[in-house]
């Protein structure tokens, strides 16, 4: 068993990323005022309400009901949330808290659905916070059955992927500092230039398909400029997933539309980028493209190539990829917090120096 | 379902209480589940005849993910014997490993693999933190008797686990069942068990009196109720398990009562 020591993403992080895509309103971390709190900015900058019981070390030893009920009388009182979900952490798991307990104790009435997520930072896998989120999800009467079912079975899929290719699969991975987008875009330029069929194929985990799907717009320009042919493959298809990850769709859709730029093929959800790999390049191969930019989760493509341009948010992936000798990867680091709220396409850089390259073509 | 919970003093005799009431409700033909909840893994000896059964800590330890098989033992009348275990003395945090145990237990279903008739908790010594309060609380146990005799430290600690269950009771969860004297022979016993029960607001439901028997069995590492069965003891915890048996409530659910295992009654 390979013993990961990089610091890896948090069950309770997962689990309040979750409960925002279920449209919960407010979100209660019921544990030390600091804990999640890097994560907590850029999910309050996407519109949810978080709130912290701030446990203090008397709290840990008296037991922590009495602060939770507080936090959760005040949430109400300041927000008057539709729907409110208290988060685990590791703190009040170790002294085992009831949670459900607290929040009946609180007495919220019957306009605010209230319910609590078990969980803490020392579960296996951090899907699994957002496993048990989901299972909440159920019960509180967020979704349903079958929508239940196909996360969990997403999300299994994705910590597959993540242990056989990804960051998971790896002991230690330094945090890579990205190339300049210089070599690939000439590339990218002089391919279309020489009239060379050349497919973009966009693997993104949820929001950040705001700032990858810009290189569509980008290559579609090049491509009106410079000649060649294109092919457009994207997971956003907008009929799939939780409420608010389909809006993400519909909103990028939109404006793609606007711009004039067709995708080609949908290959699924932008919660199903760890199973629709297959699906991608199906439509990939049928096209027998001379170049491949792949972008997103790249290695949920099933057989990226040495040449093939990979566009990754994720320092520490991009390094498993240069290490790896795929050596046109390029990093659009902290593409995450800006995205964070988008409801717009953010301009992403690598399509920027394409269009810049292009225009002094 | 039956759920009872055993609380008491450390060295009170609850293990050894516990165990009788279990071997005299299996000896009847109903199915019963005793469960220890002590990081010394010492409830179910008298059961079994094994010293060191395989607790579900143990297993959980290596990172391993436990069966039923691994974790339930069988018993004396066909009783299932399962030890919570915890970490070594002095590590770590035992309440939270019974927290943990019961979890692994509700995810592999124990309850309804087993469907016991009555399942029993013996709970180490005193509610000295939330883990230790576990059965009593989140809808595991539904009634809590106190196993004490007339010694001062023992009713202390029984006054100590009512209020705690007074705590918990708005909750919907467990409620307090009364007293199991232990008789040891002080000086006006009786009168002080009274006493103590009726500050309790709480009466003692049975006295069990002391008896060279049950450090005999104890020594053959066997319950009086198999291994004196026509002793005057004997008698005596056959009608303590009946007397429990009949004061405590019927409930459903899984491991947690309520149908839908949420561990409340106050839906």
């Amino acid at each position: 068993m390979t013993v990961i020591y990089h610091p890896r993403p948090n069950p309770i992080v997962a689990a309040m990323y979750t409960l925002r895509d279920m449209d919960v309103d407010v979100v209660v971390t019921h544990g030390p005022a600091g804990c999640s709190f890097m994560a907590s900015r850029p999910l309050e900058n996407a519109g949810v309400r978080i709130v912290t019981s701030a446990l203090k070390d008397n709290d840990l030893i008296f037991g922590g009901a009495e602060p939770l009920i507080r936090t959760l009388k005040e949430a109400k009182k300041n927000f008057n949330p539709r729907t409110m979900a208290v988060v685990g952490t590791c703190a009040s798991t170790i002294i085992g808290d009831d949670i459900a307990a607290a929040i009946r104790r609180a007495d919220l009435g019957p306009d605010c659905n209230c319910f609590a997520v078990d969980c803490s930072g020392c579960m296996a896998d951090n899907t699994q916070g957002a496993i048990r989120a989901i299972k909440a999800g159920l019960k509180a009467g967020l979704i349903d059955q079958a929508e239940c079912d196909r996360q969990i079975s997403l999300l299994k899929a994705a910590t597959d992927l993540e242990k056989k290719r990804g960051m998971a699969a790896k002991a230690y991975l330094s945090p890579a500092v990205s190339p300049t987008k210089m070599h690939v875009c000439r590339v990218i330029a002089n391919a279309l230039k020489e009239g060379k069929k050349v497919a973009v194929i966009m693997l993104a985990k949820k929001e950040l398909a705001y700032r990858f799907a810009d290189m569509f717009v980008a290559v579609d320009e090049a491509r009106k400029r410079l000649g060649g042919k294109t092919l457009f493959v994207a997971n956003m298809d907008g009929s799939l997933g939780l409420p608010r990850i389909r809006r993400y769709c519909s909103n990028i859709n939109a404006e793609l539309d606007a711009d004039g730029v067709n995708i080609d093929v949908m290959c699924g959800g932008l919660d199903e980028y760890a199973v629709v790999g297959e699906k991608a390049k199906a439509a990939v191969d049928e096209f027998q493209p001379d170049l491949k930019i792949i972008m997103g989760i790249c290695h949920a493509y099933p057989d990226m190539g040495k040449e093939d341009i990979l566009i990754t948010d994720q320092p520490r992936q991009l390094a498993n990829y240069l290490e790896q000798n795929y050596l046109c990867a390029v990093g659009e680091v902290s593409s995450h917090t800006m995205v964070m709220g988008a409801t717009g396409i953010v301009h992403l850089e690598t399509a920027d120096t394409l269009r810049e390259i292009v225009r002094e073509m | 379902m039956r759920r009872i919970a055993i609380y008491g003093k450390g060295g009170i005799g609850k293990s050894t209480t516990s165990s009788n009431i279990t071997d005299a409700l299996a000896e009847k033909g109903l199915r019963v589940m005793q469960i220890g909840c002590d990081p010394k893994a010492d409830s179910t000896r008298l059961l079994t005849g094994c010293d060191k059964p395989v607790t579900v800590l143990d297993i959980m330890r290596n990172g391993e993910e436990p069966t039923l098989a691994d974790i339930v033992h069988e018993g004396r009348n066909g009783s299932l014997c399962v030890e919570c275990g915890g970490p070594k003395p002095g590590m770590g945090c035992a309440g939270r490993g019974i927290i943990a145990a019961f979890e692994e237990l509700e995810r592999l279903d124990a309850m309804k693999e087993y469907d016991p008739d009555v399942i029993i908790y013996d709970v180490l010594g005193d509610v000295v933190c939330g883990g230790f309060a576990m059965p009593i609380r989140n809808g595991y146990a539904r009634d809590v008797f106190v196993v004490t005799s007339g010694e001062m430290m023992s009713l202390y600690a029984a006054n100590n686990i009512s209020e705690a269950v007074k705590g918990f009771r708005q909750d919907g969860y467990a409620r307090f069942g009364g007293l199991i004297q232990n008789s040891r022979n002080v000086k006006d016993e009786n009168d002080l068990v009274d006493k103590a029960a009726t500050e309790m607001g709480t009466e003692v439901v049975y006295r069990v009196p002391r008896s060279p028997t049950v450090q005999a069995c104890e020594g053959r590492r066997t319950t009086v109720i198999s291994g004196a069965p026509d002793s005057e003891q004997a008698e005596e915890y056959r009608r303590l398990a009946q007397i429990l048996y009949d004061r405590s409530e019927n409930v459903s659910g899984g491991m947690r009562l309520g149908d839908g295992g949420s561990g409340c009654d106050c839906d």
